[in-house]
């Protein structure tokens, strides 16, 4: 009998034991083809997925490679179906094969003639197809590229793409490396991106992935177009690349509801790009407006669907995305994977948290009891009310106040969904509120006050979910959230794992109402959380030191 | 002129004599009579289509002499006939021409005798032609080669460990399918095999291709592990039999054995399940005709090629199976075609059961072959892996069993978390779901907490121990029980008196609150022996109301008069009065015939209408159809209306009749 760590499941799931001295070893070479599904204390578990053993092939492993790592590392013996099915998956790929025809242009040309007749009899694929050149060669609109390529991943026929990127207008960018270095895990990342040619980078909350989008525009040297949610995290993008990179001033440009600058590096944020005037997304030109060689895409889980059309025309440029989290909500994943490209990096959070470039952080679930009379007017609430009463209790108004004391001196945020409640709580804590309605220069002013530490206490609405860099955050409180987002509970962690000073522990509460679909939401939002390894602590609210 | 070595040649003759299939007779050696007759044919019956030869026997050189003049199409037709049998038919070649007036190929052979008519239409090819053409031989190929099948070399230790992976998984699989089958039972087909819809699910269910359900299905029941029975219903439903709960206390190397050789000996060929017979009915798995009298042989034959390479060597992909099928055929020519089917069922199914691995045979396989099954046992179970007594429990409330969990243990944990996947390892789940399933049978929170703890390796998480007790705070917090009656009152001593009542012993009373008792004693009950008791109770209506009534007062229909009472000349009268009424039944019915089209009652309109008639005591007009269709209107006093069927006098042939409800159209109250 072997003594592998990792233990091959008929229903194509891996399960790595992570204690095993051999562990380490067989994460590294499972990870090209196997997609890490959750990483908890001790059993992380992968699974192979045809997308997951496709990028394989797309990274140069066949599938021998895989069936002898499966072999090697695996405790029990693997079930032949499985081997089986992995040889035929990957045998799948690059059947299809996107080229540049020196006379047609882009051509979709097959060594397999019967999957080319095939794909070409499939409805998801008609009118993307041009002309039939020879019985092996069909020529492609380039403007399908992308959707094309998706409806061939839909179809099973996942197309190689030879036809390769363009390199874009040059321009040259470096990283200013005088007083910091690119930790391992973000040159990794940006260079099996850059290998990889198109794709999403996975990585923590507070990690650095700006970086890795500056150390892949350094790859690229090209004019590059960034993408960010909101304009907060817009001129934060441009802070950290103007100290980081040796671009100045006049090269970066933002492009916000209130700016519109078009420079070598051009910062845009979603909302601008989705505004719609006249039923035209008029600012979606700006894609065009200069032959980019690099688009990044800050948080790419939430890229709205707009720009997901968009991006299918953009296939011919390298594309990188950006996130912590992708779990979309509206299970669009395998999309996000098809336009921007696959995910070439992940590292899970604990790993990363080990190596102290996070934070370590303390989760803690408080539970309430509604009281009787609050009880009552729950149990005969409507149901799409009973959320909103569960989570606005007035008893988390004593827990919060409770728990402020408790840290007092920390930094600390208080987070909510319910605007009234917000209200509330700010005033009862006598502390600013920032909500939607802030002006933007009244939130800059306010977050930079948070982190000079001016101001000790702010309480947030979701508009401080993503993207907000707040490195001296140390405890964050949450009294509700949008149901049971799961990426919203990992975001708003997120937001505490900037490495502390003297490697302190961040501290993050949800305080939940016992006994109420509040409580059903919060196990739903920490599942994430708690398969990346963070185990939440439960604690009743009499138990809390007062 | 056999196409072998010499001496092979003889050592084969030497058999057949000992087999006395042939004896040397003085003018040579002969073979018995019938073993020629028997031998012939085309190639349908796998012989190379020998043909016995013309008499006299033209001399060698005088056939080859005979091919030399053929035309080329004439030599090609001939080679083809030869290849296809030595068998064809010819419409219009004339039998009887000289070889210089021979029109067609046909005619060129017939004519040389190269082709010999054997009457209506049909020519073969005789003997010495077939040799000459195959170049002085019986055979065109050698025969004295054995064909090898085509391997490749894998390491032994790879191939037991693969096969024995297969074999564990079959086992547990088996196991699995026996549990989910004695929940719910497929029904069996009328025919006796199992629906094609349920194999789907069966497949679904439990991770598998339905041809390695069909597989295990098969040996199971020829094990003797599943058979039909009668469900409840009376339906005939595949279940496993008694034989299963023994069974599935024996280590799994013992029921691998079990199995294994049920499925060498069998007969049954689950690798016709999906296909379609030649008169295009689907096989269905467990049917009784899915059977073959070469099954059981062709699967000993092509193990024994198995076991006949070296061990770690395996068929090599692609190209292995058809070699095999090629020596199957050398070995035994005379088998029919579907061997080739069969040897590939054997190969795909000896790889699902975990005989072979890589498609080669296992070591403990080769002791199964040579019937040592004990020895296949334990070699079997020192590669199977060692049942582990322990889970690792994590934070995101999954509990992981690193690799087959003890059979009591397994079945413990399946109680109070679910099954999320299964392999080498098993992950369980745990929801409020499953730990409420836990509660309901029995297991206390302090029970679950011990259980957990001890089979945990690692602390058991915080949140697994709330999830617990939370659930197990809410279990039972609403209790529902099943009661006749409740009697409530705002005077609690007055239910205490009631409940302590000497009397009231057989009401089944019990207190729910102070001022609720309820009864097992239905209300109509109650009600009297409550006042028997002295109490004085009021019935509440179901919403809340008091419900006074009075007792019923009962009363019968007065009854109507009687006609015709004893006396004859009473009859007489009424005979009279009966004629009358006749005639005057007519003109009624002309008088209540409505003027417009009459309105057809539906079934449950008349139904109504003459139960009124009945109740009322009063004649009606009824509108009947009779069974040859047609309809006539008569006047009836109703009696009964019962089961469809009306009896009634009527007034016209002054007799008691029935009707059938359904063919009265019409009813029509006739005043007077």
């Amino acid at each position: 009998m072997n003594d592998g760590p990792l233990i091959v499941q008929s229903d194509k799931t891996l399960l790595l034991e992570v204690d095993h001295e051999r562990a380490a070893d067989c994460r590294k070479a499972i990870a090209p083809f196997a997609e890490l599904e959750r990483s908890p204390e001790h059993i992380h578990t992968y699974r192979l997925t045809p997308l997951g053993l496709w990028n394989a092939r797309a990274a140069g492993h066949d599938a021998e490679q895989v069936v002898d790592t499966l072999l090697e590392y695996s405790r029990y013996a693997v079930p032949h179906a499985l081997l089986v099915d992995v040889a035929e998956t990957m045998a799948r790929y690059g059947r299809l094969r996107l080229e540049k025809h020196p006379i047609h242009g882009l051509v979709l040309a097959s060594t397999d003639r019967p999957v080319l007749e095939e794909v070409l009899r499939a409805k998801k694929v008609a009118g993307m197809l041009g002309a039939r050149i020879d019985d092996d060669t069909v020529v492609v609109h380039a403007s399908e590229r992308g959707n094309l390529k998706q409806a061939l991943l839909k179809l099973g026929w996942p197309a190689e793409d030879y036809a390769g990127y363009v390199d874009g207008e040059a321009h040259p960018i470096a990283l200013d490396l005088s007083d910091w270095s690119l930790r391992d895990y973000q040159r990794e990342a940006a260079e099996s991106f850059w290998h990889g040619g198109s794709g999403v980078v996975v990585l923590p909350c507070g990690a650095g992935k700006t970086l890795v989008g500056a150390a892949a525009m350094a790859q690229a040297q090209a004019t590059t177009l960034i993408l960010v949610t909101n304009t907060v995290s817009a001129r934060q993008w441009k802070d950290e690349l103007l100290r980081r990179t040796s671009l100045t001033e006049d090269e970066i440009g933002e492009y916000s509801g209130s700016v519109k600058e078009v420079r070598p590096v051009t910062i845009a944020t979603y909302q601008v790009m989705t505004t719609k005037r006249q039923g035209v997304y008029r600012h979606l030109e700006l894609l065009d407006a200069r032959d980019w060689g690099l688009i990044v895409y800050d948080e790419v889980h939430l890229l709205p669907a707009p720009i997901f059309r968009m991006t299918a025309d953009l296939q011919a440029r390298r594309r990188i995305g950006l996130t912590a989290t992708l779990v979309r909500e509206d299970g669009r994943e395998g999309d996000v994977f098809s336009l921007i490209g696959p995910k070439r990096y992940d590292a899970p959070w604990k790993d990363i948290e080990s190596q102290g470039w996070i934070a370590p952080a303390d989760c803690v679930e408080v539970r309430v009891s509604l009281p009787t009379d609050e009880r009552l007017v729950y149990a005969t609430a409507e149901p799409e009310e009973r959320y909103r009463l569960a989570s606005c209790t007035h008893q988390k108004l004593q827990v919060v106040r409770d728990l402020v004391a408790q840290h007092a001196g920390q930094p600390t945020l208080v987070i909510g969904q319910y605007i009234d409640q917000l209200d509330e709580l700010a005033a009862a804590l006598d502390a600013p509120v920032i909500k939607g309605e802030t002006t933007v220069k009244e939130r800059q002013r306010l977050f930079q006050a948070f982190r000079t530490g001016e101001v000790g206490l702010l309480v947030v609405s979701k508009v401080a979910n993503f993207s907000i860099d707040l490195p001296s955050a140390e405890v964050a409180i949450q009294v509700s959230g949008s149901f049971g987002s799961r990426q919203e509970e990992a975001q708003r962690l997120g937001r505490l794992l900037r490495p502390k000073t003297e490697g302190r522990t961040a501290h993050f509460y949800t305080i939940v109402s016992r006994d109420t679909v509040d409580a059903d939401f919060a196990q739903n939002r920490q599942r994430f959380l708690a398969e990346q390894g963070y185990a939440y602590r439960i604690v009743d609210a009499e138990d809390l030191p007062a | 002129m056999v196409h072998a070595d010499p001496a092979r040649v003889r050592e084969a003759v030497d058999r057949l004599v000992d087999l006395a299939l042939a004896w040397e007779s003085p003018g040579g050696l002969r073979p018995l009579s019938g073993v020629a007759e028997g031998l012939t044919g085309g190639p349908e019956a796998g012989v190379s289509g020998l043909r016995p030869c013309s008499t006299p026997t033209p001399a060698a050189r005088e056939v080859t002499r005979l091919l030399g003049e053929l035309s080329e199409p004439a030599r090609a037709m001939l080679e083809h006939v030869l290849a296809a049998g030595g068998e064809a038919t010819t419409d219009d070649a004339r039998h009887t021409v000289l070889p210089a007036d021979a029109a067609t190929p046909a005619e060129e052979l017939l004519s040389r005798r190269l082709l010999v008519p054997r009457g209506s239409g049909t020519v073969v090819v005789p003997g010495e032609v077939g040799i000459a053409l195959r170049g002085g031989h019986t055979t065109a190929e050698r025969v004295d080669e054995v064909p090898v099948p085509a391997s490749t070399d894998r390491s032994e230790r790879q191939v037991d460990a693969m096969a024995a992976g297969a074999a564990f998984d079959a086992v547990r699989r088996l196991e699995l399918l026996l549990d989910l089958w004695g929940a719910e039972p497929p029904s069996a087909l009328r025919s006796g095999g199992l629906g094609v819809r349920d194999l789907r699910a069966t497949a679904a269910a439990l991770h598998v291709e339905e041809a390695t359900v069909a597989l295990l299905v098969e040996a199971a029941s020829g094990a003797g592990l599943l058979s039909t029975a009668a469900d409840p219903a009376g339906n005939q439903v595949w279940l496993p039999t008694d034989l299963v709960d023994s069974w599935v206390l024996r280590p799994p190397a013992e029921r691998w054995t079990g199995l294994a050789r049920t499925w060498l000996d069998s007969p049954r060929m689950p690798g016709l399940v999906g296909t379609r017979d030649t008169a295009g009915k689907a096989w269905n798995a467990l049917a009784p005709e899915l059977a073959g009298v070469h099954m059981a042989e062709t699967r000993a034959m092509t193990l024994a090629a198995l076991a006949a390479l070296p061990p770690g060597t395996c068929l090599a992909a692609g190209t292995g199976v058809p070699s095999v099928v090629t020596l199957l055929r050398w070995q035994r020519p005379r088998r029919p075609r579907s061997r080739a089917d069969q040897v590939l069922w054997t190969v795909t199914e000896a790889a699902a059961l975990g005989v072979t691995g890589l498609d080669g045979l296992a070591s403990y396989a080769r002791d199964l072959l040579a019937g040592d099954d004990e020895k296949a046992q334990k070699a079997l179970a020192g590669l199977l892996p060692e049942p582990v007594d322990h889970v690792l429990l994590q934070a995101d409330l999954t509990a992981v069993a690193p690799g087959p969990l003890e059979s009591q243990l397994a079945r413990r944990l399946q109680l109070v978390a679910d099954v999320e996947s299964r392999g080498g390892a098993t992950v369980y789940r745990f929801t409020p779901g499953s730990v409420r399933r836990a509660l309901d049978t029995g297991w206390t929170a302090v029970e679950l907490h011990d259980f957990l703890g001890s089979v945990s390796r690692t602390p058991v998480p915080q949140p697994l121990t709330y999830l617990v007790d939370d659930t197990a705070r809410t279990f039972g917090s609403v209790r529902v029980g099943h009661a006749e009656a409740f009697l409530r009152a705002d005077d609690e001593a007055a239910l205490t008196e009631l409940l302590h009542h000497p009397k009231a012993g057989s009401l089944g009373l019990r207190r729910l609150a102070p001022t609720v008792l309820v009864s097992t004693v239905p209300l109509d009950l109650l009600l009297p022996r409550l006042r028997e008791l002295g109490a004085a109770p009021v019935v509440e209506a179901e919403d809340g109301s008091v419900h006074v009534v009075r007792p019923d007062q009962r009363r019968a229909r007065t009854p109507r008069e009687h006609r015709g009472r004893g006396a004859a000349a009473a009859r007489r009268t009424a005979t009279v009065s009966a004629v009358v009424t006749a005639i005057r039944s007519g003109d009624r019915a002309a008088s209540s015939r409505p003027l417009g089209p009459e309105a057809s009652l539906s079934p449950s309109g008349s139904l109504a209408a003459l139960r009124e008639a009945v109740e009322v005591g009063r004649s009606v007009l009824i509108v009947y159809v009779d069974n040859h269709g047609s309809r006539s209107e008569r006047v009836v006093d109703p009696v009964s209306v019962e089961g469809g069927v009306l009896t009634a006098h009527d007034q016209r042939s002054d007799d008691v009749r029935t009707f059938a409800v359904h063919r009265i159209t019409a009813v029509r109250p006739i005043s007077g």
